[in-house]
C-alpha cells in the first residue's frame, strides 16, 4: 500500500512539473514566434553574422514554422497532461475504474497519435529549409512512440470494460 | 422490484436484530440494511449462505418472487 501511494505522489508530482513546464515552454515559443515578426530586421542581420552564407529570410521562415509546430505540440501536450492529472487523481481517491478514465485514456492516445503525426510537417521542415542545419526539429521515426499510442488506446478499451464490471458490483451484497 | 426480500420476517422469528445479524454473518450494517429494504441489485451466495446459517432458515425463507406484470 505504501508503495502504491508513493507511486501515486512520484507520479503527481512528475506530471504537475510537466504540466508547468509545457505551458511555460508554450508561453515563451508563443512569444518567442510573436517577437521574431517585430524583430525581424534585427534577427536577420544576427543569422548573416552567425554564417555570412545564410539565406537569411530561409532560416527565419524555417525557424517561424519550427516555432508554430512547437505550439501545436504543446498544445497537444497540455491535453495530454490534463487527462494524465485527472486520472492519477481518481487513482489516489481509490476509485480509477470508472467510464472517464476510458474516455481520458482515448484522449491520451489521441494526443500521442497526433505526437507521432507532427512528426511529417517537422520533417518537411527539415527537408525544405536545410539552412537551420542543427535547429532543425528531431522527426525520426520512433516505433515505441508507435507502440505507446496502440498501447494507451487498448487500456483504454480495458478500463471501460473494468469499469462495465465494476458498475455491475455496485449494489452487490 | 419483482424479487421481494423477507430478511425482516425471518429475522423477527429467530428475535435477531439487524445489528447482531451484521456481527454474526460479518457483513457491514450498511449492506445488510441495503439488502432488508429491497435496494441491493445482486446478492452473493456467500451472503445468503452465512444468512442461512445464522437465522437457521431456507434461501426461499428470505427471498420470494413477486411477477407484477400482466402476461
Amino acid at each position: 500500500m505504501l508503495e502504491k501511494d508513493r507511486l501515486i505522489k512520484t507520479s503527481r508530482f512528475v506530471v504537475r512539473t510537466g504540466f508547468i513546464v509545457n505551458r511555460l515552454f508554450l508561453a515563451a515559443v508563443a512569444l518567442g514566434l510573436l517577437l521574431s515578426w517585430i524583430f525581424s530586421s534585427q534577427l536577420a542581420t544576427l543569422l548573416i553574422q552567425q554564417n555570412a552564407g545564410t539565406n537569411a529570410r530561409s532560416e527565419m521562415t524555417g525557424f517561424r514554422l519550427m516555432m508554430v509546430l512547437g505550439i501545436v505540440m504543446s498544445v497537444v501536450i497540455d491535453r495530454l497532461f490534463v487527462a494524465l492529472t485527472q486520472i492519477i487523481e481518481t487513482a489516489r481517491a481509490g476509485d480509477p475504474f470508472i467510464p472517464a478514465n476510458a474516455l481520458r485514456l482515448q484522449t491520451i492516445g489521441w494526443a500521442l497519435l497526433a505526437l507521432q503525426l507532427l512528426n511529417i510537417p517537422a520533417a518537411l521542415i527539415e527537408r525544405f529549409f536545410p539552412s537551420m542545419g542543427m535547429g532543425a526539429p528531431d522527426s525520426a521515426f520512433s516505433a515505441a512512440g508507435w507502440m505507446a499510442v496502440l498501447m494507451v488506446f487498448v487500456l483504454s478499451r480495458v478500463f471501460a470494460a473494468g469499469s462495465a464490471m465494476r458498475d455491475e458490483l455496485e449494489g452487490t451484497v | 422490484m419483482p424479487i421481494v426480500i423477507r430478511l425482516d420476517e425471518v429475522m423477527e422469528r429467530r428475535n435477531m436484530s439487524l445489528t447482531e445479524l451484521s456481527q454474526a454473518i460479518d457483513i457491514t450494517l450498511a449492506n445488510l440494511s441495503i439488502l432488508k429494504t429491497g435496494k441491493a441489485r445482486a446478492v452473493r451466495f456467500s451472503t445468503l449462505e452465512a444468512i442461512c446459517k445464522t437465522l437457521d432458515c431456507q434461501p426461499g425463507d428470505i427471498l420470494a418472487f413477486n411477477d407484477e406484470s400482466d402476461d
